[in-house]
């Protein structure tokens, strides 16, 4: 067996890695690498052993040069770097740079990843069996029911009253769906045998008539034909699964609700005894309490029996019955408003709304402008100041066209003060004038 | 915010340079001794580990398990204060 190492130069951490991938109990954790390697070699040389041997294609030496996949499957350590790192990449996983350091760690994951990838098959596999066999269950429960209720027009609202039911519950509780339904077989079935044996013939041949009305009814969509043949198709389909074409149908047969439902009443009046149908009404009734409570349907119709009782309606007739008060909008009944409006009663504009986030930059740039003087004022003020340069300027290079300015300026002063002073500085400024 | 150790708050207030693996929070003294015995004597190069392994938590936590047997606390520890030294210096 060439490729597999001699534990004594496997590292320790190696070894114990190894040992926890074969599910062997590993030492106390200061114990010295010679335990390590005792064990890895009784367990894990045995063990490579027996899956050698057990390979019934391949002898060992063919499994080590042609199929490096078989190997990894045994055991990880037996990889190189880089077949290490495409199987970690296989099942999702970006591995690092496979070092000497790292190896260890990265082995350690393809093993769990290993181990979790058998077992969630395994639970896949568990799911699915646990589906089907509720499927099973609930077909089996309702041709049972077939069987046991011989009765006429009872049973058959009865059974589209579990038909109907079954499609509401069937995701939320199908165990309470069961439960009624174990019930309400004894109950019919102590009732049938009082029954007489007529209605049984009826039935069969009922269905099979039925089943090809709906049909046919289903694909001609002429609603008050198929308000009959849902009703009793109610019952034919009720092992079927459920469908979003029957759904239409039984939409459309809701729009003549009350049609419907006074031919079940006087059915059941007539063929049956009137305490046996309040009876079952009663049921009924008590069934929906807990339907309208576990899943948001049919509002109680008190005309309407709940034989046509539809799975699903539109919305607007569950808020119309909820909400009997409220107008009707031309696009629908709206029971909350999703956000009022500025402006509007109980909600005053505010004039002065919170300061949006603003931007670093923007701050400082307002903290800047802030401690500026404001551009206009700066704009005048150099107009002052060149007007004032400019007239300065214009004395200091031309004296003589401003002296008469200066003059009159002095004479406006000697007229305060004493005139010599003023002769003398006349003179100077001709004489700084020519100058 | 989860409370840091006084030894996570110092080791992720300046670069590590060469302190001693010991240095880094969750790691004592057997476990710093450990680790030096495995060649990792200084902070840097259990730094060096955690980049290796691509700042990947699970695979260091499982590493420094491995390496030397630190508990779930002392690796949490351990790999909070590097990647919050990474963060704040890398």
């Amino acid at each position: 067996m060439p490729f597999v190492e001699d534990p004594a130069q496997l590292s320790k951490s190696r070894l114990k890695s190894d040992l926890v991938a074969h599910h062997v109990a590993l030492p106390p954790a200061a114990s010295k690498k010679e335990l390590y390697v005792e064990l890895h070699l009784k367990h894990i040389d045995q063990s490579n052993c027996a899956d050698f041997s057990s390979d019934d294609e391949d002898p060992v030496h063919d499994v080590v040069g042609e199929d490096p996949e078989n190997a990894t499957v045994l055991d990880p350590s037996a990889l190189t770097d880089k077949d290490l790192k495409d199987l970690l990449l296989k099942h999702g996983v970006k591995a690092g740079p496979i070092v000497a350091s790292t190896r260890a760690v990265y082995e350690k994951k393809l093993r769990k990843l290993l181990q979790s990838g058998g077992k969630e098959e395994l639970n896949e596999a568990e799911n699915a069996v646990l589906y089907s066999d509720s499927d099973e269950e609930e077909e089996g429960d309702e041709n049972k029911e077939e069987q046991e209720e011989p009765e006429g027009e009872q049973e058959q609202t009865a059974e589209a009253l579990k038909l109907n039911q079954q499609r509401c519950n069937k995701r939320p509780c199908p165990l309470k769906q069961n439960e009624w339904s174990s019930k309400r077989n004894s109950k019919n079935a102590v009732r049938s045998s009082e029954q007489t044996r007529e209605h049984r013939s009826q039935i069969p041949a009922g269905i099979s008539k039925v089943s090809i009305a709906q049909h046919s009814g289903l694909r001609s969509g002429v609603p008050s034909g198929s308000q009959s043949v849902v009703s009793n198709g109610c019952s034919s389909r009720s092992s079927q699964a459920f469908s979003i074409t029957e759904m239409v149908v039984e939409m459309e047969s809701r729009t003549s609700p009350t049609v419907c439902s006074d031919k079940e009443l006087s059915h059941s009046s007539k063929q049956e005894h009137r305490s046996r149908s309040s009876r079952l009404l009663k049921e009924v009734e008590d069934k929906d309490i807990i339907v309208d409570q576990a899943v948001r349907y049919t509002p109680k119709d008190s005309t309407c029996v709940k034989d046509t009782k539809p799975p699903q309606e539109p919305e607007n007739d569950i808020l119309k019955e909820i909400f009997p008060d409220t107008n009707a909008t031309p696009t629908g009944i709206y029971a909350t408003p999703r956000r009022p409006i500025k402006g509007a009663a109980q909600r005053p504009i505010q004039y002065a709304y919170p300061k949006t986030p603003v931007s670093p930059t923007t701050l400082e740039r307002r903290e800047v402008e802030r401690r500026l003087v404001p551009i206009y004022i700066q704009i005048l003020v150099f107009f002052t100041v060149v007007y004032v340069l400019y007239v300065i300027s214009v004395i200091v290079e031309d004296g003589s066209s401003v002296m008469p300015l200066l003059e009159s300026l002095n004479q406006w002063s000697d007229s305060e003060e004493g005139s010599p002073a003023l002769d003398e500085t006349q003179d100077t400024h001709s004489a700084s004038g020519e100058l | 915010m989860s409370s840091t150790s006084q030894k996570h708050k110092e080791f992720v207030a300046e670069p590590m340079g060469e302190k001693p693996v010991m240095a880094l929070a969750g790691i004592g003294e057997v476990l710093g001794r450990k680790l030096e015995e495995n060649g990792f004597d200084k902070a840097y190069v259990v730094l060096g580990q955690y980049l290796v392994l691509k700042k990947d938590e699970e695979l260091f936590k499982d590493w420094l398990k491995d390496t030397c047997g630190a508990n779930a606390k002392q690796q949490r520890d351990c790999y909070g204060c590097l990647k919050e030294w990474c963060d704040a210096f890398l």
